[in-house]
């Protein structure tokens, strides 16, 4: 094996790879879809999540209750005039709900009887359904504060009408929704990884059987390993220079999302984002050696490409895993390709401090495993069927 | 010099080379004829160290092509069934990549491409993407790139496929300036023609075995007929798969 025959191939297939409009289409595009898309995700979120916004709540009837209508408008409930057709109006969604208060309101009120207040809503709209929890919280908590009230004008203890008191803890915060968001990227690095050098390796494997070149390539006085070397640090390449465009543009986008108003800490420095670009680059070693064992593997060009969009899928396995799984992790996911990238990128964001072992075993463990796929590929190269089909 | 002594191979049920032997000596050129799916094509592709014989063995220079494949190859061109070019790449760099893997240095690809440009007419397409060529602008390019380092063994798999008249003459013309300068070509083909007006050795082949061979007037003595399509025919015992 000459390292000399491993130049000229990795020169010739990248002169190739660049020449070709799709492969250079997936390489330089997708990086800039995916971050951009987790931008558009943390806006969408922020605006959901509007939480100091005011309710606003039409009420009919604000003439009988004053006491109560002074009561919502401290706890940020935006009493308005009602309008015309009341049902209608949450029907649209043009209010989150209409407060309907009696015209004896007062009368039962001081007489110490239960009102009955009506609060029309409308429980199939997702949006309005925080609003209206908020509108009946206030409400409610203005009840129980009135009848607490008239127990102790009683001289009784206005816990024992509260035999157990329900406090509910929300979890979902905003800040964890984004924090959710903010693990995708990771996932879309390791895809930006995997499509980008996703032409030259099928174009350099079953392309060059069913171009027909493959035949007089191999009989040229190469080993197939020198060969298959080229061919991978061509493809690792490009999967390279599309991982690291994502990081770029995932930094850049980053630094431009609402990320304080969600309370997400993810603040990098540059040593910070040296490491991130360390650690995840060899992926990308990984991708281009799976590639290229699974396209030389393929009958057609059409077959590879099939099974290559499905490779492309992998790097989602893990994604999915830590957004749904605590983000502390075992020790042992380390060596997990793949996983092991993805938790080290969380230790950074999260700011933790990356020791040699977290910097060095995975990046080992993918370059082990792409040299596997190389000789996989090359051995794969001499086999009769795969150089002539049939 | 290459020497095949009773090559044979298999593929699974399926035996494509019964048993094959034959000679070529420098400075002649020799003929493989016989109809499709004679065994033709293993036959050259064993010699060319791309597909392992089961029995038999094959020599170049009297180097064994299985024991010493990379010297081998580097005395070999070839010119295989499959001709594929890289359409991206213009005439020039497909030749040029071929003559790094065979260690010629910048120096030496050059001269020779200018050469053999010279040679086959094809100044003109040079620097343009293979992208779009015809048939005949192909095998040209083919060509060169079987000869860039200029192999002392020449081996051209049915070498006329699909060309034109021009190019069929362009092509014979190459073939006999290959055994002028000396070179061992063999050739195949299953068309009685092109062997007859090329060769100077012809072996006929025929379901996995060589059936006659022999100088075009020694095979004409041997079979007892008077012109060397009749004795082809009468060597293989029809004519099925042949062409005039």
């Amino acid at each position: 094996m000459k390292w000399r025959h491993v130049w000229v191939v990795l020169r010739k297939e990248l002169r190739d790879g660049l020449r070709d409009r799709r492969s250079l289409f997936s390489a330089l595009v997708f990086p800039l879809i995916g971050p951009v898309l987790v931008v558009v995700m943390f806006r969408f979120i922020a605006q959901q999540q509007a939480i100091d916004e005011p309710v606003p709540l039409p009420v009919i009837g604000a003439e009988h209750a004053p006491g109560l209508v002074e009561y919502l408008r401290q706890h940020d409930i935006d009493v308005r005039e009602p309008p015309a057709d009341a049902g209608e109006a949450v029907r649209t969604g043009e209010a989150p709900a209409v407060l309907v208060i009696p015209a004896d309101y007062g009368d039962r009120f001081r007489a110490s009887r239960s009102v009955r207040v009506e609060l029309m809503v409308d429980n199939s709209r997702n949006e309005t359904r925080s609003k209206v929890r908020r509108a009946r919280r206030v409400l409610e908590a203005y009840a129980a504060g009135i009848g607490a009230q008239r127990l102790l004008l009683r001289g009784i203890d206005p816990q024992i009408a509260a035999p157990v008191a329900v406090a509910e803890v929300d979890l979902a915060t905003a800040q964890q929704l984004a924090a959710n968001v903010l693990n995708v990227i990771p996932m879309f690095v390791m895809m930006a990884a995997f499509i980008g050098g996703m032409y030259v390796a099928t174009d350099s494997t079953a392309g060059e059987r069913e171009r027909g070149s493959l035949e007089p390539l191999l009989a040229n006085p190469v080993s197939r390993t020198a060969l298959v070397l080229g061919k991978w640090l061509a493809t690792a390449t490009l999967s390279g220079t599309s991982l690291l465009l994502t990081l770029v543009t995932a930094g850049v986008a980053l630094s431009r999302a609402p990320l304080e108003e969600l309370g997400v800490q993810a603040s990098f420095g540059l040593d910070q984002a040296a490491v991130v670009c360390l650690v995840m680059l060899p992926v990308a070693l990984l991708a281009a050696g799976l590639q290229l064992v699974v396209a030389t593997f393929a009958r057609s060009f059409r077959e590879a490409q099939t099974y290559l969009s499905v490779l492309t899928l992998a790097p989602m396995l893990p994604g999915v895993m830590l957004t749904v799984m605590p983000l502390d992790q075992a020790r042992w996911t380390l060596v997990v390709p793949i996983l092991g990238q993805q938790q080290v990128l969380m230790d950074v964001i999260r700011g933790d401090a990356i020791g040699p072992a977290q910097l060095l075993v995975p990046s080992v463990i993918v370059l082990v495993l792409g040299l596997v796929c190389v000789r996989a590929t090359a051995w794969l190269f001499g086999r009769e069927r795969i150089v002539f089909g049939g | 010099m290459i020497r095949v002594h009773e090559l044979r191979k298999a593929f699974g049920e399926t035996l494509a080379v019964e048993s094959v032997s034959f000679e070529a000596p420098q400075g002649r050129i020799t003929g493989l004829l016989g109809p499709n799916g004679a065994g033709k094509t293993t036959t050259l592709r064993m010699i060319s160290t791309m597909v392992a014989p089961d029995g038999g063995s094959a020599q170049v220079d009297g180097l064994d092509v299985q024991t010493h494949r990379e010297q081998v190859r580097r005395r070999l061109g070839v010119l295989p069934d499959a001709r594929g070019l890289y359409p991206r790449l213009t005439a020039r760099e497909n030749v040029r990549y071929f003559g790094q893997l065979h260690d010629l240095d910048d120096d030496a690809i050059d001269r020779e491409i200018g050469r053999l440009f010279a040679l086959l007419d094809m100044g003109a397409l040079a620097d343009r993407r293979v992208h779009g060529f015809s048939q005949g602008e192909r095998m040209k390019v083919v060509i060169a790139r079987a000869l860039v380092h200029r192999p002392t063994h020449v081996m051209l798999d049915e070498p006329t496929n699909g060309l034109d008249v021009m190019s069929t003459r362009a092509m014979r013309d190459v073939i006999r300036g290959l055994r002028d300068e000396g070179r061992c070509v063999v050739f195949s083909s299953h068309v009685m023609q092109e062997v007859a007006a090329l060769c100077d050795e012809i072996v006929v082949i025929a379901r996995g075995r060589v059936v006659a061979q022999g100088t075009p007037e020694s095979l004409c003595e041997q079979t007892g007929k008077a012109n060397l399509e009749d004795a082809f025919v009468a060597a293989i015992g029809t004519d099925e798969g042949l062409a005039r």
